[in-house]
């Protein structure tokens, strides 16, 4: 069970570069029925990293984790991973798009997070006492304790999104993979969810989420991989990553990269820049396949 | 007191009543899951595709209920493919594999015209007609289904809320789909003596829609759906003699008046905010009969 220390907002973790490998995708070209995706992609995610995947619509950022969870047709390449002894595969948590989630169904709570302990719960139908303290304890900790029984479409974003994290990590994950975890929440949700993934990563938890919200991996995360027209185009810490090049290389628009001490900034629109009260500070990029 | 106890002392009526009891308490059950799937009209497009399987049966040599329930699951299978498919989606699968089932059969008879078997029992309904090797059949029907509702609860779920993220848990989708179109196969066959093919998907449909209209919670919509429907077989059945109409038909429009009922006390209850009426409402768009 993970535990969830507390941390300063906004404070970046450090990469784990020594870390096991977890994950290795090399020269992967996949995709779905006839048509690949991604092209010739090598990729690989060590034990307790956290990781954003960033791109356009249509990238292949969700493919790519889609692939890692081997739900995604194989066409070269080879994907390789570690599950740790006795295991024949990874275990995964997975929290997929919120528009993706059919939010009328009838399923409190409760009923959601167990979902990811199918397997462990053997075979009876209900949870057991283990299975029920579990839960509560990891709603608790998600600070969703008190809507067990709530049924999932009268939450609000933030505690949907907590809901689906927590059927993710009652599974004890060895990785945890969030597709946008941060679409269509407001800025007070989006920091706080955030927040707490980085509290999970410091406390073991390897995580790889894609987003569309540059300024949050900026600001969180240890790494960053940009991806563009279905390859990867940069892959590294955000100081190096986020660059216009590789910003016009990764979304074919130009973009403005503030930086202010550690922080760093992208303005998507140049016209809203306040370029005189910002020094932008060009960083080489880190271009991946040339 | 004489008079209400009448019908009791007839064995061919009580087999009715006990039929439509399991056929109401089987069809609500699994007619949960076919509700949660957005496929109101499986039930409708099945009982009719299962008549060509009969007459494949009757031509080929082969038992009605081993013939009728290999074509069941063909189908289902061949539906479950084909709604997987954007451009297709489930109700034109529905209506492209079911019909193409029965218009096989239709064709066979005008080849083999000695066809005799009596299909206006398995069309119309027949409850008063019922033996006690159907009776026995239902009973089978009911413990199978039963027994794999309880087995694969979990994954049953799962697969029914989100099939794709429940294989990226490790749930065996496509085995769970293959024992779920056993079953649904199964429950249509031995429902068609009862309420006939042109009654099964309300039997499917009705019970559980009222039942979402009561409850936000999987568990107890199952219950509740079950319950409502073998309460309304029981009752209908009963009811038919004294009013002296068709059972299944009373069945059925039994079934409609506690839809209508739940429906009102759902409507009545929205007005008052917090009660989640209003989504329970939303939640059976598109599940409704018209």
């Amino acid at each position: 069970m993970v535990e969830l220390a507390p941390s300063a907002p906004g404070h970046r973790p450090p990469p784990h570069p020594d870390g096991e490998p977890l994950v290795e995708l090399r020269d992967l070209s996949t995709g779905y029925e006839r048509t690949p995706v991604l092209r010739n992609v090598d990729f690989t995610l060590r034990r307790g990293e956290f990781a954003g995947v960033v791109g356009p619509s249509g990238s292949g950022k969700t493919t790519l984790l889609r692939a890692i969870a081997g739900q995604t047709r194989r066409f070269a390449g080879a994907i390789e991973t570690r599950p740790r002894p006795g295991e024949r595969a990874l275990r995964l948590g997975y929290v997929p798009q919120v528009e993706a989630i059919n939010w009328n169904f009838p399923l409190t709570v409760g009923q959601a997070v167990l979902m990811g302990r199918w397997r462990e719960m053997g075979w009876r139908p209900w949870p057991r006492r283990h299975d029920r303290e579990l839960l509560a304890n990891i709603l608790e900790r998600l600070g969703i304790g008190h809507l067990v029984g709530r049924q999932i479409r009268a939450l609000s974003g933030g505690q949907q999104q907590r809901t689906f994290l927590a059927r993710a990590l009652i599974g004890d994950p060895d990785l945890l993979l969030l597709d946008e975890p941060t679409s269509g929440v407001d800025i007070k949700t989006r920091h706080e969810i955030m927040h707490l993934l980085g509290e999970l990563n410091r406390a073991g938890t390897t995580i790889l989420m894609s987003t569309h919200d540059l300024n949050a991996v900026a600001t969180h995360l240890p790494r960053l991989v940009c991806v563009g027209e279905g390859a990867l185009v940069a892959d590294g810490a955000p100081e190096g990553v986020l660059t216009p090049e590789v910003l016009r290389r990764t979304y074919g628009a130009d973009m403005l990269v503030l930086r202010r001490g550690d922080a760093i900034y992208v303005v998507e629109h140049l016209d809203d820049a306040m370029t005189g009260e910002s020094e932008e500070t060009p960083v080489p990029a880190t271009p991946v396949g040339g | 007191m004489g008079e209400l106890t009448e019908p009791f002392q007839f064995e061919f009526f009580v087999r009715g009543m006990v039929a439509a009891t399991l056929v109401g308490l089987l069809c609500g059950a699994v007619g949960v899951y076919v509700v949660l799937r957005s496929l109101a009209y499986i039930g409708h497009g099945l009982a009719h595709s299962i008549f060509g399987g009969a007459v494949v049966s009757f031509v080929s040599g082969i038992s009605f209920y081993i013939g009728a329930t290999l074509w069941g699951v063909f189908t289902v299978l061949l539906i479950n493919a084909a709604a997987r498919r954007r451009q297709i989606g489930g109700d034109a699968a529905i209506g492209i594999i079911t019909t193409c089932a029965f218009a096989l059969g239709v064709a066979l008879i005008s080849r083999h015209g000695q066809f005799t078997r009596d299909f206006d029992a398995a069309l119309f309904g027949e409850i008063l007609g019922i033996t006690s090797g159907d009776l026995a059949v239902i009973g089978g029907v009911l413990v199978l289904a039963a027994a794999v509702i309880f087995a694969f609860w979990k994954q049953l779920l799962f697969t029914t809320f989100d099939s794709d993220v429940a294989s990226t848990y490790g749930v065996p989708v496509p085995w769970v789909e293959a024992l779920f179109s056993l079953v649904l196969a199964a429950t249509v066959i031995a429902s068609l003596q009862v309420l006939g093919a042109t009654l099964i998907a309300a039997a499917l449909v009705i019970p559980p829609v009222t039942a979402r209209l009561l409850t936000d919670s999987f568990t107890r919509m199952f219950t509740l759906a079950a319950l409502l429907g073998g309460a309304s077989g029981l009752v209908g059945v009963y009811v038919s003699w004294f009013i002296d109409v068709s059972s299944g038909a009373t069945v059925v429009l039994l079934q409609g008046a506690l839809f209508a009922v739940a429906l009102a006390w759902a409507v009545a209850r929205s007005r008052w905010p917090g009660t989640g009426s209003g989504e329970r409402l939303a939640a059976i768009e598109g599940a409704t009969l018209d």
